[in-house]
């Protein structure tokens, strides 16, 4: 039955393609070069689209999880073991089978591997029949799919200690050459599962930005990742697009009173953000759209959570901003009052007044600490930007306002932002937020029976309707703005439609590469 | 003396100065790669931070045996270069000496080429300089030198991208060979094209001081006693340049332009990340950020290798161009050869002694 249907829709798919336009071989200049080579077990294809490999679901453009490798994927009563059914088509790119000892493998070494791959939550991966496999975890965590997402599937009998530099796996593309710190160029996987490539041939050029725009410009590349302030001076032949992304920038408070301190002796608290009227003000007063334009050149969107516009996102969470005197309001009942009449606020003769710090190695944050500190004076809050090393930084960020940026395709990542259990642990939840409600959505959304039931727990995290992390509850960051992300394509190129991008500009612009389309003749 | 003694007592000389050069220079660059404010664990993760939690970066820390005392990672390593074994690239998951040798070839060429044009643009401007010293030539390449000395490697890279590379479109911007194509499919003159830009750009720093060095070298000898005999009777200055002051200037530039080699590699990291040049110096940029010690100490012990060798073969070329070097006993030649390297010195040098 099920084998009768991939027949119907494959060939559906054949009748479906428009006559075929003959493309010529694509150059692409969007970085994202793996140093340590397309080994998916050490970490390559987190950022999406491993290429080489095949996984076994992936997101489509609206991030809604589809098969890949997987025709069925289902999560046991216990929440501890998903079975996975095969696709019985898939090939590597030397035409062996790719099975289930294949995926058992994959998973299993990855979980042993100090890479990049963080598996630790992975019991065992066994393979159950040919095409069947099961994967049991330590404890029940929903986020586990984002490995069935990003895991580049390898094959057992070739992968070995130059696996990483001779990568071959059931993607839509095998290597041809890879000159590193220069390009990489790949060709269509005659075997893959997915369908034909119009492209002969596709190159990633790496390198320096300039290289990127410079190519683009003597009409060498197809498709780049540009800088916003060059964003607009699009070379003949192509058009710019702004990317919309959840690649974030947002002040991070601490929400404790000062007091303790680290193992390490870095203080933490701060008696001015640990009242939840001093950071629900600021959210309510701050106008983004003005930090947008002042900051990114208007090539972007304005933040109000960690996560604006994923499937996990809650938008009643939002709060609008740009409401001064909402944010009076919050701050008087609160008894901030401006008493000496100096501009600022004080409340139990504490001033209203904290560090702000920023990664001085990034002006961007830079613009961005400024542009907040000047808006809060309207409110009589002063924020003072300091700029710092990381290393600075990682002793201040438990007492001091702090500029972060993160974004993933992962809801994970608000686990490790606002749990409790985080708190002050490596660069997660630095301001020690607790609120037992937040932590115990965030614990429902992981133990969930399956991805979709789990979004309204990662949403009721954000606001339940009385609690929440997000800005109408505790406020516990003041999100700034979302980064376009712009490219530089071929009038020529058709690359359908894009997902929201996470962290990190270039490279997740090829989600979609075996789909892309040449329209010229 | 025998050729063959003396050359095997320089030999000697040179391995007792790398006794004690080479441990030295492993145990500083340890210290100072461990010392620096930088985690290579969270290097590596970056901006992957919220998808790696504490248990994997234990696990990677442990897998690149970062938990252990400093002084034991050091001796590790150690022991792993007695056996030949320059240790694993934490960043390019892979052994250093495939990442080193994966790159060497496109450096050396650049380092190569490079050294090549600064020798042979600065000797005959240099020349070129002294036979008309005072006149407009001179004059003219006198500037130009000063203005090369004065200005930044990667500044007149830029320059040259924008004029030869995007107004004029003479020559390509980036890489080793055009996009798109394997090395297979790229011919030896498209290599040669790209080869042009980020090689001039190398050869700069190299080429200012040969020319003022070369023009010192060769005023003095035409000042010298047997040059003006050759004038009297008619000879004219750049013909007796370009014939028998030619050894007499090119042996002495020939050696300082070797021990400047270390310079040229320098320069050749700032050119390989303009240019998009797949060599080492972009590879070592990365690793000095990312904590990547086992690589950076490789590159280090590579690139002392070739400075090395590079004060070795200026020494021994100056001794075979220069026969009364090789007469002297070791010592003596030793200071003859630094007092060479300084215009003074060499301008005493050609007093007149035939």
């Amino acid at each position: 039955m099920l084998r009768s249907l991939l027949l119907a829709s494959s060939l559906a798919t054949l009748l479906c393609v428009s006559p075929v336009v003959a493309a010529p071989p694509l150059v692409l200049a969007v970085g994202g070069e793996p140093e340590a080579g397309f080994d998916p077990i050490m970490g390559w294809g987190r950022y999406g689209n491993p290429l080489f490999q095949a996984t076994l679901l992936k997101l489509d453009a609206n991030l809604e999880m589809v098969g890949d490798l997987a025709t069925s994927w289902t999560l046991s009563e216990d929440r501890l073991t998903w079975t996975i059914s095969l696709r019985q088509d898939a090939k590597f790119s030397d035409g062996s089978q790719l099975t289930a000892e294949d995926v058992a493998f994959t998973f299993n070494t990855a979980r042993d591997a100090g890479g990049l791959t963080d598996m630790t939550i992975l019991k065992e991966a066994r393979a159950v029949g040919p095409y069947k496999v099961e994967l049991e975890l330590k404890k029940p965590q929903i986020t586990f799919t984002s490995h069935l997402v990003a895991l580049g599937i390898v094959p057992k009998d070739h992968y070995g200690a130059n696996y990483s530099r001779h990568p071959m796996g059931a993607g839509p593309f095998k290597l041809v050459e890879w000159r590193e710190g220069e390009q990489l160029i790949v060709e269509p996987n005659p075997y893959w599962h997915g369908g034909t490539i119009p492209f002969p041939r596709v190159t990633f050029i790496f390198g320096d930005e300039a290289v990127a725009l410079n190519l683009a410009r003597s009409g060498a590349a197809q498709l780049v990742a540009v800088p916003p302030t060059d964003a607009d001076m699009v070379p003949a032949g192509m058009h710019v697009t702004h990317v919309q992304t959840v690649d974030n920038r947002g002040v991070m408070f601490p929400t404790e009173p000062a007091g303790g301190t680290t193992d390490t002796g870095a203080p933490i608290g701060n008696d001015v953000t640990a009242d939840r009227a001093i950071r629900v003000a600021i959210n309510q007063g701050l106008d983004r759209e003005a930090l947008v334009a002042l900051a990114l050149n208007g090539h972007g969107t304005p933040a109000y959570g960690p996560v604006d516009g994923l499937p996990w996102d809650n938008p009643d969470a939002h709060v609008a901003g740009h409401d001064v005197a909402a944010a009076r309001a919050t701050l008087e009942a609160a008894g901030w009052q401006d008493e000496d009449g100096d501009g600022v606020r004080e409340k139990n003769g504490v001033e209203a007044r904290f560090p702000l710090v920023y990664p001085s190695s990034d002006s961007l944050r830079q613009a961005l600490a400024l542009g907040f500190a000047e808006q809060l004076r309207a409110l009589g809050i002063i924020a003072e930007p300091v700029g710092a090393s990381w290393d600075a930084l990682a002793r201040q960020m438990h007492s001091s306002a702090v500029v972060f940026g993160w974004g993933a395709h992962d809801p994970s990542e608000i686990y490790a932002l606002y749990h409790g259990s985080f708190a002050g642990v490596d660069w997660y939840n630095p301001g020690f937020y607790r609120n037992p409600v937040v932590d115990a959505h965030l614990d429902a959304a992981q133990g969930s029976a399956d991805f979709t039931s789990s979004l309204q727990e990662w949403k009721a995290a954000q606001w339940d309707g009385t609690t929440g992390f997000g800005a109408k509850g505790d406020a516990a960051w003041a999100w700034m703005v979302n980064i376009a992300h712009s490219y530089w394509i071929s009038d020529c190129l058709d690359i359908g439609p894009l997902q929201i991008e996470p962290h990190g500009h270039g490279y997740p612009i090829t989600q979609g590469l075996a789909s892309w389309k040449w329209t010229c003749q | 003396m025998k050729w063959s003694s003396w050359l095997i007592r320089f030999f000697l000389e040179r391995m007792q100065r790398l006794l004690w050069l080479v441990p030295l220079a492993m145990v500083g660059l340890f210290t100072l790669i461990r010392i620096a404010p930088v985690d290579p664990v969270q290097a590596y993760v970056g901006a992957r931070v919220a998808l790696v939690g504490p248990e994997q970066r234990q696990a990677i820390a442990t897998a690149w045996g970062l938990n252990d005392p400093i002084p034991e990672q050091f001796l590790r390593w150690l022991g792993h270069l007695l056996r030949g074994d320059l240790g694993d690239s934490m960043l390019f998951n892979a052994s250093v000496s495939e990442v080193i040798m994966a790159r060497w070839p496109a450096s050396l060429s650049l380092i190569g080429a490079a050294f090549m044009l600064a020798f042979v643009v600065g000797t005959s401007l240099g020349l070129i300089a002294a036979a008309y010293k005072g006149r407009w030539p001179d004059r003219i390449i006198r500037a130009f030198a000063i203005t090369l000395a004065v200005s930044p490697g990667f500044w007149l890279a830029l320059l040259f991208i924008a004029l030869f590379a995007v107004s004029l479109g003479w020559l390509p911007a980036c890489c080793s060979a055009p996009p798109g194509l394997t090395l297979g499919e790229v011919t030896w003159g498209e290599r040669l094209r790209h080869l042009i830009l980020p090689a001039a750009t190398v050869s700069i720093v190299g080429i200012a001081p040969l020319i003022m060095h070369t023009r010192a070298r060769a005023g003095g000898f035409l000042e010298g006693a047997a040059a003006r005999h050759l004038k009297a009777h008619g000879a004219r200055d750049l013909p007796l340049l370009l014939g028998p002051g030619l050894r007499h200037a090119l042996g002495p530039a020939l050696t300082v332009h070797l021990a400047g080699a270390g310079e040229l590699i320098g320069g050749s990291v700032l050119a390989e990340s303009i240019f998009s040049w797949p060599g080492l110096g972009e590879a070592t940029v990365r690793a000095a950020k990312g904590g990547d010690a086992p690589l950076l100490m490789g590159v280090a012990l590579a690139t002392l290798a070739m400075v090395f060798i590079g004060n070795l073969l200026a020494d021994l070329a100056a001794h075979l161009l220069d026969p009364r070097l090789r007469n002297r006993p070791l010592g003596e030649a030793r200071r003859r050869r630094w007092g060479l390297s300084h215009e003074s010195g060499s301008a005493n040098m050609t007093g007149g002694q035939p």
